[in-house]
């Protein structure tokens, strides 16, 4: 595969240039502490981070970038498709599926690992068009972390922080405020041949520079290694950290609406008020941590204490999902759940809680 | 047949019944949809029947509830209208007050001993409270918010006419707040009512860049202990988290649990 080497900003002028013919979503500040994946406009202010960055120092931070990237694969309230009676009186369905293409960058490794887990999981049984048609004409950036981004991170410890599976181009800093550009797919390829920068012939070496300046070790850690993380918390049903960790909970969702791979959704239909006989079906996130989520017809509710949602949303990233897929582990350890619960219930606590309880066992 | 529907105001501002005329753009549409039959802000007409009843407004004498009771009566559907008929709004706060300390705090401590307080006419002060719309007849549907949110109104609006349910998920502001990606008030050090908060206004407030002030009231089943342990941990005093409770008063008229 193709390298090429070349300066920060020229890559920022380049992403400038780029959002100029279509849609480019890059980490902007948002209010005071946070950090959103909004359009870069022309004179949008980007940033990457230095290689020589001392910890705390970075520009970006994931856990404080309020909605995953990939959330742009499957935005909120979408319209999945429009329904219109015809002559015959017969309602006729047309699906709405978004082409246009566009570009996400600065996307790091955490939220890379979970767009693959995301591609994994539309791509299952039922395929989702809409989720997988947009995906086909997006173009992933991503840019590897050689520091923690901040101290709610554990990517390394969930696997995602070596990730690069699905990225079209993936930048690794460089000394000299640099950037090594790598094309991973054709599009890549075909994205950075336009580009113009200088081709690299020491790929392995560049990497091997960064690889040697990645901070050790990187990030929190479990108690114990990934493996025996997922086995205890899929052997754990019964068991008092559950309800420890509800103790101060609102059941409000923001855990699950800030997870990069949190993808459930509920379905609503309207007709237009302008024309009854037509209308749409549109989806909107939805939440296991929400107390309507398990209601079924006839007002069932599947669970209605919150230590059991509480039990289902960790299980489903740290057992369930693992064991279907066989990608490992479900959380990817991006620190977003933890840091932006406002009475900071962390999954990390959770897993670390329940290592000790089984440990204690006799 | 188109549905009937009536609005009808009781201690409020009002300001509701202007959010619904604020639907202006979509009003014709609305009108080929049911047939306004009482409407004060926008009609003289009065009618001996209807769907729908859209109460705005607490009751505070006891011949508003008298009027409530006859409106229950005679509608098939009956909606509380923003915040006032939900839960009671500020002006419920002089429930927590005895009537002679209310008379004081309106009038002054010399005054207050010169107003007429003829309980036939005005019994506010000498035995009666505030109510919420729920606490003297049933009511089907709130449409909650200080004031309404009209794509609320819209929603219930439309299903009742196409004959289904309307829908308000039970669930915080926090939730609307995070499908528009703002920054959480308590991310720059403000403090916010969200998580507590009856959602379906879209999170505006914060949007806005302000916090939730709780106007929709509290949802049902709220961990009020652990909000107030993480206000006081923020730095708010007793008094002052009292006070935000307070504000909208929901927390001591009490959420309505019915809401199918
Ligand atoms: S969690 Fe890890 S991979 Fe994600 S941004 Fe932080 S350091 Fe990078
Ligand atoms: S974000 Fe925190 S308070 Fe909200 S549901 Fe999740 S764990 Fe509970
Ligand atoms: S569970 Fe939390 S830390 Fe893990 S991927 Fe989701 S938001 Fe990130
Ligand atoms: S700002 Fe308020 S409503 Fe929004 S997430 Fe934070 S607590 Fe919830
Ligand atoms: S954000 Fe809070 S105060 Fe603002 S409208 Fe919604 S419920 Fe009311």
């Amino acid at each position: 595969m193709r390298g090429f080497l070349t300066t920060r900003t020229a890559v920022l002028d380049w992403l400038r240039t780029l959002g100029q013919q279509e849609d480019v979503f890059f980490p902007l500040p948002l209010g005071e502490n946070s950090f959103s994946f909004d359009k870069v406009r022309q004179h949008s202010r980007l940033a990457f981070e230095d290689f020589d960055a001392a910890p705390g120092e970075k520009p970006f931070r994931a856990s404080s970038c309020v909605q995953p990237p990939g959330k742009k694969l499957s935005p909120n309230n979408e319209q999945i498709f429009r329904f219109s009676k015809n002559a015959h009186g017969e309602y006729q369905l047309t699906p709405t599926l978004d082409e246009r293409p566009r570009i996400i960058a600065g996307l790091r490794p955490c939220d890379l690992k979970a767009i693959h887990l995301m591609d994994r999981v539309h791509s299952d049984d039922i395929a989702d068009a809409h989720y997988l048609t947009r995906r086909r004409n997006t173009t992933l950036i991503a840019h590897d972390c050689l520091q923690p981004c901040d101290e709610h991170c554990f990517c390394d410890a969930t696997g995602s922080l070596r990730w690069r599976q699905g990225a079209d181009i993936f930048l690794t800093p460089q000394p000299e405020a640099k950037l090594l550009l790598e094309a991973l797919t054709e599009r890549g390829e075909r994205r950075l041949d336009d580009a113009g920068f200088a081709p690299c012939s020491d790929i392995e070496e560049r990497r091997a520079l960064a690889e040697e300046k990645r901070a050790q070790p990187f990030g929190r850690h479990f108690d114990a290694p990934l493996q025996r993380v997922i086995d205890t918390v899929s052997d754990s049903w019964e068991s008092p950290v559950w309800d420890k960790h509800v103790e101060r909970c609102f059941s409000c969702g923001t855990c699950n609406l800030v997870c990069p791979t949190c993808y459930c959704f509920d379905v609503q239909d309207d007709y237009n008020i302008d024309d009854p006989d037509s209308g749409q079906r549109s989806r909107r996130w939805d939440g296991c941590m929400l107390e309507e989520f398990a209601v079924v017809a006839g007002g069932h509710n599947f669970r209605p204490q919150l230590a059991a949602r509480q039990r289902h949303r960790i299980k489903r990233k740290l057992a369930w999902l693992p064991a279907r897929f066989g990608d490992g582990s479900f959380c990817v350890g991006c620190g977003r759940c933890g840091h932006q619960c406002t009475v900071d219930i962390d999954i990390f606590d959770i897993a670390n809680d329940l290592l000790a309880a089984t440990e204690a066992r006799p | 047949m188109k549905l009937k529907i009536a609005f009808f105001d009781m201690a409020s501002c009002e300001g509701c019944q202007l959010a619904i005329l604020d639907c202006e753009d979509i009003f014709l549409h609305i009108l080929d949809l049911v047939e306004i039959v009482e409407f004060r802000e926008a009609l003289s007409e009065t009618a001996p029947r209807f769907d729908i009843a859209f109460v705005e407004g607490s009751i505070n004498r006891e011949m508003d509830a008298d009027r409530l009771r006859d409106i229950r009566a005679r509608c098939s559907w009956l909606v509380s209208l923003g915040a006032c008929a939900s839960h009671g709004n500020v002006q419920a706060r002089s429930n927590a007050l005895s009537p002679a300390e209310n008379l004081q705090r309106v009038y002054g401590a010399e005054a207050c001993h010169t107003v007429h307080t003829d309980p036939e006419y005005w019994p506010l002060w000498a035995h009666t409270r505030v109510r919420a719309v729920h606490q003297v007849v049933k009511v089907d549907y709130h449409l909650r918010g200080c004031p309404v949110d009209r794509h609320e109104f819209l929603h219930l609006v439309k299903r009742l006419v196409a004959g289904s349910l309307p829908r308000f998920a039970r669930q915080p502001v926090c939730v609307e707040c995070k499908y528009n990606g703002n920054e959480c008030a308590f991310a720059h050090g403000e403090t916010c009512m969200g998580q507590i908060t009856w959602g379906g206004c879209d999170a505006i407030c914060i949007n806005g860049g302000y916090r939730c002030d709780g106007c929709r009231g509290l949802l049902p089943g709220a961990n009020l202990e652990a909000h107030r342990a993480l206000l006081r941990e923020r730095g708010l005093g007793e008094a002052e988290i009292d006070s935000r409770y307070r504000l909208f008063c929901s927390a001591d008229v009490g959420p309505q649990e019915a809401q199918p």
